[in-house]
C-alpha cells in the first residue's frame, strides 16, 4: 500500500461515491426478494456474499424457489453474467503487473457501476498501483454497501414502501454514467443502437436481448468510428 | 410456504455456489488470465464501446416500455429526459437523483 495506491483509492472512492446511490434500490429489492423466496436471514446473506450480483440473484430466485434443475440455474446465471466477460476483457489491461491473488479478488468485485465509472481513467493511467487503488476502493465500498443495504432489505421486507418507484434510482445511476461517455459521436451511435435493440428484443428470455443489444451497440460504434476517422483517432489515443 | 418446494439445505447452498461460479468466472476471466489471454487490438478497440452499449441497453427498455409496450408519455421517460438535461448541464452528481425522482413523482401524481 504505497502512496500511489492510496492516492488512487481516495480519488476512485470519491469518483464513485455519488453513483453508489444507485445501489440502494437494487440492494433493497434483492433483499426483499430473497426473503420472499423463503430464505432465512443466514441463507439470504450467504447467497449475497457468494453470488454478489443483483441481476443473477434476482434472475435465479424464481428457479431456486420452484426447485429447478441445477443446470438450468447455472445456465440462467451464465446468460445474465455474459456481459462481465466483455467488461473483464475491456478492463484487463489495467491489471497488468498486479499479483494473481489481487486479480482474483478484483474479479470477484467487478460490478457494472465500478466498471463503467472507473475503467476509462484506469486504462488511461500508467501507474499500476494508482490503478489498483482507483479500482479497489470503490469496489470494496460497493461490496460493503451492497451487503448492508441487502440486509436492511431482508430484515425490513415487510415494512418497506413499494409505491415510491425507488427502483428508478438504479436507472438514474446508469444514465448518470452514460451521459459523459456518449460525448463522442461513435459512442453515441453505440448507445443508441444498443438501446434500440434492447427495446426491440425485450421479449427474449434470459436477458438474451440485452446480450444481443451489447453486441449490436459495439458493432455500430466500431462502424461509426470507421466512418468519422480523423478527429476520432486523436480521441481514441487519449 | 415456498420453503416446502425447496429441497434440503445442501441443495440450496449448491445452487448458491453454482450461481456464484457462473458470476465470478465471467467476471474474473480476462482480469485473472491477464496478458496470457490478450485480445486482438481490433477487438480491444471495439470493446471500448461495451460500457456505452451495456448502459444504454439497460436503461432504454426501462424508460421507454410500459408493460412491454413503447409509450411516449410515461413518467419515467419525462424523468429520464430531465436527468439527461441536468447531467449534461451540471457536474453535480447528486442533482440528477433529486431532479429525476422529483419529476417522476410529480408526473405520476399529475398523470394518474
Amino acid at each position: 500500500m504505497n502512496d500511489a495506491f492510496r492516492r488512487g483509492a481516495r480519488e476512485g472512492f470519491f469518483h464513485y461515491l455519488p453513483l453508489s446511490i444507485g445501489l440502494i434500490p437494487w440492494a433493497l429489492v434483492t433483499g426483499v426478494a430473497m426473503r420472499g423466496a423463503g430464505f432465512s436471514v443466514f441463507e439470504a446473506m450467504g447467497m449475497n456474499i457468494i453470488v454478489f450480483a443483483g441481476t443473477a440473484q434476482l434472475g435465479t430466485l424464481p428457479l431456486i424457489v420452484i426447485g429447478a434443475p441445477m443446470w438450468m440455474i447455472l445456465a440462467t446465471a451464465l446468460a445474465l453474467n455474459l456481459r462481465f466477460v466483455i467488461f473483464s476483457a475491456a478492463i484487463a489491461p489495467a491489471f497488468e503487473g498486479v499479483s494473481r491473488w489481487r486479480r482474483i479478488i478484483s474479479g470477484y468485485l467487478l460490478t457494472d457501476g465500478v466498471f463503467a465509472s472507473c475503467s476509462p481513467r484506469m486504462l488511461a493511467s500508467t501507474d499500476k498501483d494508482w490503478r489498483l487503488g482507483f479500482y479497489l476502493a470503490p469496489s470494496v465500498w460497493c461490496w460493503a454497501l451492497w451487503q448492508v443495504l441487502t440486509l436492511i432489505g431482508v430484515l425490513g421486507a415487510s415494512v418497506l414502501p413499494t409505491n415510491w418507484s425507488l427502483d428508478f434510482m438504479a436507472s438514474i445511476a446508469l444514465m448518470v454514467l452514460l451521459v459523459p461517455i456518449i460525448s463522442s459521436r461513435p459512442m453515441l451511435v453505440a448507445a443508441l443502437a444498443a438501446g434500440a435493440t434492447a427495446v426491440l428484443l425485450h421479449d427474449l428470455p434470459l436477458k438474451l436481448g440485452l446480450i444481443a443489444a451489447i453486441f449490436v451497440g459495439i458493432g455500430a460504434g466500431f462502424l461509426a468510428e470507421r466512418w468519422c476517422t480523423g478527429n476520432m483517432n486523436a480521441d481514441a489515443a487519449s | 410456504m415456498s420453503d416446502s418446494l425447496m429441497h434440503s439445505g445442501w441443495w440450496l447452498w449448491l445452487a448458491f455456489v453454482l450461481a456464484g461460479l457462473a458470476t465470478h468466472i465471467p467476471r474474473g476471466s480476462f482480469i485473472v488470465a491477464g496478458s496470457r489471454a490478450k485480445l486482438p487490438a481490433g477487438l480491444q478497440r471495439a470493446l471500448r464501446y461495451a460500457p456505452a452499449a451495456a448502459l444504454a441497453a439497460l436503461v432504454m427498455p426501462d424508460v421507454l416500455l410500459v408493460g412491454g409496450e413503447t409509450q411516449l408519455t410515461n413518467p419515467k421517460l419525462l424523468a429520464a429526459i430531465a436527468v439527461f438535461i441536468v447531467a449534461t448541464r451540471w457536474q453535480n452528481a447528486w442533482l440528477p437523483f433529486i431532479v429525476g425522482m422529483g419529476v417522476l413523482w410529480s408526473a405520476k401524481y399529475l398523470i394518474t
